[in-house]
């Protein structure tokens, strides 16, 4: 069907397309400069310890060490298995503590708690603690994200 | 003499802004007192202005200096130490006088039309200032900085979708790290600044286009006295007011001067009795109040967008209370009184 008038002015419609190829052109700026401001960070997809270090682990023994950027914690459970987990906090991130002597996890950013297995016990936070997967190859420790 | 000023007055055209400034008016009532709150947030920022260069001719926004160089600062620069204790206190000076000037002007009710702009350019100046005082407590990087930066940057990722890019953004990756450190700094001294002197700009703008405003009270019964020209009888009285926070704001700056712990160790546990600085202390107790889990959301996910529904409330106050001095109006100002009796209640419990 043809219309007998135009929906559009003319200025309109070249106004519109000025404007929009000004928009395309910003985003063609903007889009690089947002990549630029997010820089990368890969977490590791393992860790390796020396095996003596779990060695010495008495139950319920802890000793920390650094998973990337985080903190993390070797941990031998009263059953004698070597526990790992991430130190931080699943309520708002802050780095947790472990008290041997209440055999729990501690935040002290806003009182939460965690049993020895990390699962969240008391206060604010949402989900048990990260696990992370451990396992012994001759006299290395490797420490592997977990699925 | 008077043809150099002839010269320049022809050129930028000063006479008709000092014409405006001599016929200004400043109303007289029972509520005039709260007119003085705003020059004070001027005095204390033109203080965190001249006291922040200072600092930064000596801050190092680095993972391995930033520590050392407040140090420094406190012990070995000359009279650094009242440097940086004055700008730590007038930061704290800055934001009491900037929620007196809120209050203030919630309880006059000034954000009534046509003055609705106003009050959001100045909802905006709020949230300026917070975020200086927020990435400003990074910056000497000891451990209570850093526990309260993972706090604080962790919060917005309990935002649906966009939450967890907001996150990286403000830490710069996934943690707290020391690109952390250069971000807040280059934003507490250069982005924040620009944005505060723009909407700055347009805040004033707005108010001598509109003129101070009158309670609703005032405004009804004619229940005031003859206006006070601003130059020089309400300038006057300004200085005196400044004068006065000045002397104040130097005697508590010397007396208690903040310290610095040790430097910020990322894998250390935070430490215990960590507390944000006063003006966040009322989000610091509700968070810790909110339960784990509520109605299938996490605790925090809800504190979060209860927070973002307040300050959008408090942004959109003046087209709520569009009907100021009728019924809706006075259940308005219950509503308002209610929350800051909630924030006050909050910020003394966590004090206990």
């Amino acid at each position: 069907m043809k219309l007998k008038y135009s929906l559009f002015t003319r200025r309109a419609f070249l106004n519109g397309l000025l404007g929009g190829g000004a928009a395309a052109l910003a985003a063609m700026f903007i889009g690089p400069a947002v990549k630029f401001i997010f820089p990368p960070y890969r977490e590791p997809d393992e860790v390796k310890l020396p095996a003596a270090d779990a060695a010495s682990l008495r139950p319920g023994e802890a000793r920390s060490f650094a998973w990337g950027n985080k903190p993390a914690l070797l941990k031998r459970a009263e059953s004698g298995s070597l526990q790992a987990f991430v130190t931080v906090c699943t309520h708002l991130d802050c780095n947790v503590t472990y008290k041997p002597e209440l055999r729990k996890f501690y935040c002290a950013c806003h009182q939460g708690w965690y049993d020895e297995n990390g699962i969240n016990i008391a206060g604010p936070p949402p989900r048990p603690l990260r696990r992370l997967g451990v396992s012994v190859e001759g006299d290395v420790l490797i420490i592997r994200r977990q699925a | 003499m008077n043809r150099l000023a002839l010269w320049l007055d022809d050129r930028l055209g000063i006479s008709a802004v000092l014409e405006f400034m001599t016929k200004k008016d400043v109303p007289q009532h029972r509520h005039t007192i709260w007119y003085y709150t705003g020059s004070s947030i001027l005095l204390f920022f033109g203080i965190q202005v001249v006291t922040g260069v200072m600092l930064a001719l000596y801050y190092k926004p680095t993972l391995q200096a930033a520590n050392a160089s407040v140090a420094r600062i406190i012990t070995e620069v000359p009279l650094g130490w009242a440097v940086r204790s004055v700008h730590s206190w007038s930061a704290s000076f800055m934001i009491a006088a900037v929620i007196l000037h809120l209050l203030g002007n919630v309880f006059t009710k000034a954000y009534r039309s046509p003055r609705e702009a106003t009050w959001m350019t100045g909802v905006l100046l709020l949230a300026v200032t917070l975020g200086f005082g927020f990435t400003g407590y990074l910056l000497p990087w000891d451990s209570l900085s850093l526990a309260a930066t993972k706090v604080g940057t962790d919060l917005p990722k309990a935002v649906p979708v966009v939450g967890v890019w907001v996150t990286k953004l403000l830490r710069g990756g996934e943690d707290v790290t020391g690109d952390t450190i250069s971000r807040f700094f280059i934003v507490h001294v250069c982005v924040l600044p620009l944005a505060i002197l723009a909407v700055l700009g347009v805040h004033l703008f707005l108010i001598q286009r509109h003129g101070m405003s009158l309670p609703v009270k005032a405004e009804k019964q004619g229940e005031r006295a003859a206006p006070l020209p601003f130059w020089p009888n309400f300038a006057l009285r300004e200085a005196g007011v400044w004068l006065v926070l000045l002397g104040v704001l130097v005697t508590v700056a010397v007396l208690f001067a903040p310290g610095l712990g040790p430097a910020a160790n990322l894998m250390a546990p935070a430490p215990a009795g960590i507390k944000p600085e006063w003006y966040f202390l009322f989000m610091f107790q509700s968070l810790k109040l909110f339960p784990a889990r509520i109605l299938g959301a996490s605790g925090e996910e809800v504190a979060v967008l209860v927070m973002m529904a307040g300050l959008l409330l408090v942004f959109l106050l003046p087209v709520i209370d569009n009907r100021p001095a009728e019924r809706k109006g006075r259940i308005v100002s219950w509503f308002v009184a209610a929350a800051f009796a909630y924030t006050v209640a909050m910020t003394v419990w966590s004090l206990m």
